[in-house]
């Protein structure tokens, strides 16, 4: 297992490596010369000739990309240029907040997923098969604005029951402990605290579920139909055992496995999403802070975010492989070999 | 049978290609014909008219600067059609041959160029295409080079792994000792023999190009106004969606109901290529 673990950390080298490089080059493939483009038309020379020395472009690629990589190590991905604050102090304060969003998330496209898969298997071609599949297309064919724009329709604005934007009522004050608000509304005794946040999670995190809980429906379903299929099933069936027993032990149990690869895929696809979601619920986590990036043309600000990305998907990638090993005592032999 | 016509019949007997593949068919012909179809053009002012609710005169209301939204989203349909097209067309070449390349050739060749496409897989596709758009700069153009670049890693993987599993093929080891060039067996028999997973994979694919795009759009990196693109049309409009819903909610739905019939077709088309999961339905 550790062989394996440490095999797995030296493949992931080279490809974060690559990742470093494609993220550097994107601040050098802006048309022009990036600092006068990114001050727009009304800058002097004065002001773009800091900004080239401030941003290290008058040094040559090759320095600019060492010096950038190794202030990575040290948490330096530079300042932002809206507020000149360190980026990475910025993202560091805003990560709890896309976290408690994406895990609530996950939790409920796993109640959500599962059932419903494996319920549409154990039917499958009935009606409720059908409608289950299509729905679940809908889910990862909406757009993820549009989803977050019906629900705060229908529940924030027509019904009134839900909160439609931020995380806490303006009214209360959460003592950040963990940054996650509703953990820390329960560690410190605070239930109005911790109820509030609950329900400003709730729209934004179904709009995230919607998606996750779809393809992990659609996967849990293909995969409880290929294990039902296989012989011992009919054989613990043959047996007698009641069918319940062969559904919740046999099957379930062995189909679960490649939702677990399917959630880690996804979870980091969701992320994505997750801009689009921040921003219309005014979600104060990575992905609001990324759009309002993009909005002010903060470069080392998209370049930190992007790479915070692309660090929780790999870092995922790296767990669900793990997991998987280990739960998969085939794949546990195999690898300690 | 002839393998083609037994692909028709299948699709044929599934209502939900059926009714996808007619909506589809409805769209392309009514962005076609749009002039004959309403009277406004999309960009037309009328501020007396602005944010009027759908009537007669405009079936799916006005905006705040009283253009018809209907109009609106029929030539914004023409956009969406060929955004598809042209960033899984773009995605398909880059990813194709690259990974044609990289499963034909092997070893060092091979080792590069999937580094590079598992390094470009290890971003959340919607994050790196809003980096390299946002890098680009705001433009439809930009948008869609940046979602044809985060399609073709996959497109890359897809046609390695045929390349792989044809090059071992003995007409392939043929074709190598009568003298065929490299090019013409790259494509005369690797492609040939591989494209039909790769044309799933592009069907596939048609759905999420179209999203990511109108995604982009809606965060204000793709088409930029007054265009009339479906994505930037639900950003533009987000103000007035407690006063009058319908101008933000209409070009949301028309990229759902497209993106959705896209992905209904390709769903069935996989169904197809996978016999385990045909012999069920």
């Amino acid at each position: 297992m550790l062989k394996y673990f440490l095999r797995r950390l030296v493949m992931l080298g080279p490809v974060l490596f690559l990742v470093l490089v494609i993220i550097f080059s994107l601040a050098r493939i802006i048309p022009g010369d990036p600092a006068a483009s990114l001050l727009g038309p009304g800058a002097t020379n004065e002001q773009i000739e800091a900004l080239r020395a401030q941003l290290h472009l008058d040094e040559n690629v090759l320095k600019q990309f060492l010096s950038y990589a190794g202030g990575l190590f040290v948490g330096d991905m530079g300042s932002s240029m809206k507020t000149g604050r360190p980026v990475f102090d910025e993202i560091l304060s805003r990560l709890p907040a896309t976290l408690e969003l994406s895990i609530v998330a996950t939790l409920m496209a796993l109640v959500i997923g599962i059932p419903s898969g494996v319920y549409s298997a154990i039917r499958a071609n009935s009606s409720f098969d059908h409608v289950n599949r299509t729905l679940s297309l809908v889910g990862v064919s909406a757009p993820a604005f549009l989803l977050a724009l019906i629900l705060q329709l229908i529940f924030g604005i027509y019904l009134g029951w839900l909160p439609v934007s931020g995380r806490l009522s303006p009214y209360l004050i959460a003592e950040p402990i963990t940054g996650f608000i509703i953990l820390d509304g329960i560690i410190s005794g605070n239930f109005d605290v911790a109820w509030s946040a609950f329900l400003h999670v709730l729209l934004p995190a179904s709009v995230l579920a919607a998606f996750l809980g779809a393809t992990v429906g659609r996967f849990v379903r293909t995969s409880m139909l290929e294990v039902l299929g296989e012989d011992y099933i009919r054989t613990a069936r043959a047996k007698g055992l009641s069918e319940r027993l062969v559904i919740f032990v046999h099957a379930l149990r062995n189909s679960l496995l490649p939702a677990i690869t399917i959630v880690g895929l996804k979870f980091a696809e969701m992320l994505g999403g997750a801009i689009l979601t921040e921003t219309v619920f005014a979600w104060p986590g990575i992905g609001r802070f990324m759009f309002e990036a993009i909005k002010n043309r903060d470069y080392p600000v998209i370049q930190g975010n992007t790479l915070v990305f692309a660090l929780l998907f790999m870092l995922t990638s790296l767990i669900v492989d793990l997991l998987y090993g280990y739960l998969d005592p085939r794949i546990r032999k195999r690898m300690s070999r | 049978m002839s393998a083609m016509e037994d692909l028709v019949y299948f699709l044929r007997k599934n209502p939900l290609v059926m009714a996808s593949g007619s909506f589809l068919l409805v769209l392309l012909l009514s962005v076609i014909f749009a002039p004959l179809l309403v009277n406004y053009t999309p960009i037309e002012l009328d501020i007396t008219e602005k944010l009027a609710p759908p009537s007669r005169d405009h079936l799916l209301g006005t905006d705040y600067f009283g253009r018809d939204v209907l109009s609106r989203i029929l030539y914004g349909g023409r956009f969406t059609l060929a955004i598809g097209i042209g960033v899984v067309s773009a995605a398909f070449v880059v990813g194709v041959v690259f990974g044609t390349i990289a499963g034909y050739f092997g070893g060092i060749v091979d080792t590069i160029i999937m580094r590079f496409v598992d390094a470009l897989l290890s971003f959340p596709a919607l994050v790196l295409a809003i980096a390299l758009a946002a890098a680009l700069g705001p433009s439809l153009t930009n948008a869609m080079l940046a979602v044809a670049i985060t399609l073709s890693p996959q497109f890359a993987r897809v046609a390695r792994s045929q390349a792989l599993s044809i090059t071992v093929k003995p007409y392939v080891e043929a074709a190598v000792c009568v003298g065929v060039s490299t090019r013409g067996i790259l494509f005369h028999y690797v492609l040939r023999n591989g494209i039909g997973p790769l044309l799933v994979h592009a069907s596939l694919s048609l759905g999420s190009a179209i999203l990511q795009t109108a995604s982009l759009g809606f965060l204000g990196l793709g088409a930029q106004p007054p265009l009339p693109e479906w994505g930037a049309d639900v950003s533009l409009n987000l103000q007035f969606i407690r006063e009058s819903p319908w101008v933000t909610l209409a070009p949301g739905v028309a990229i759902l109901l497209t993106v959705l019939s896209f992905n209904l077709i390709g769903d069935a088309l996989v169904d197809w290529f996978n016999p385990r999961q045909r012999k069920e339905d």
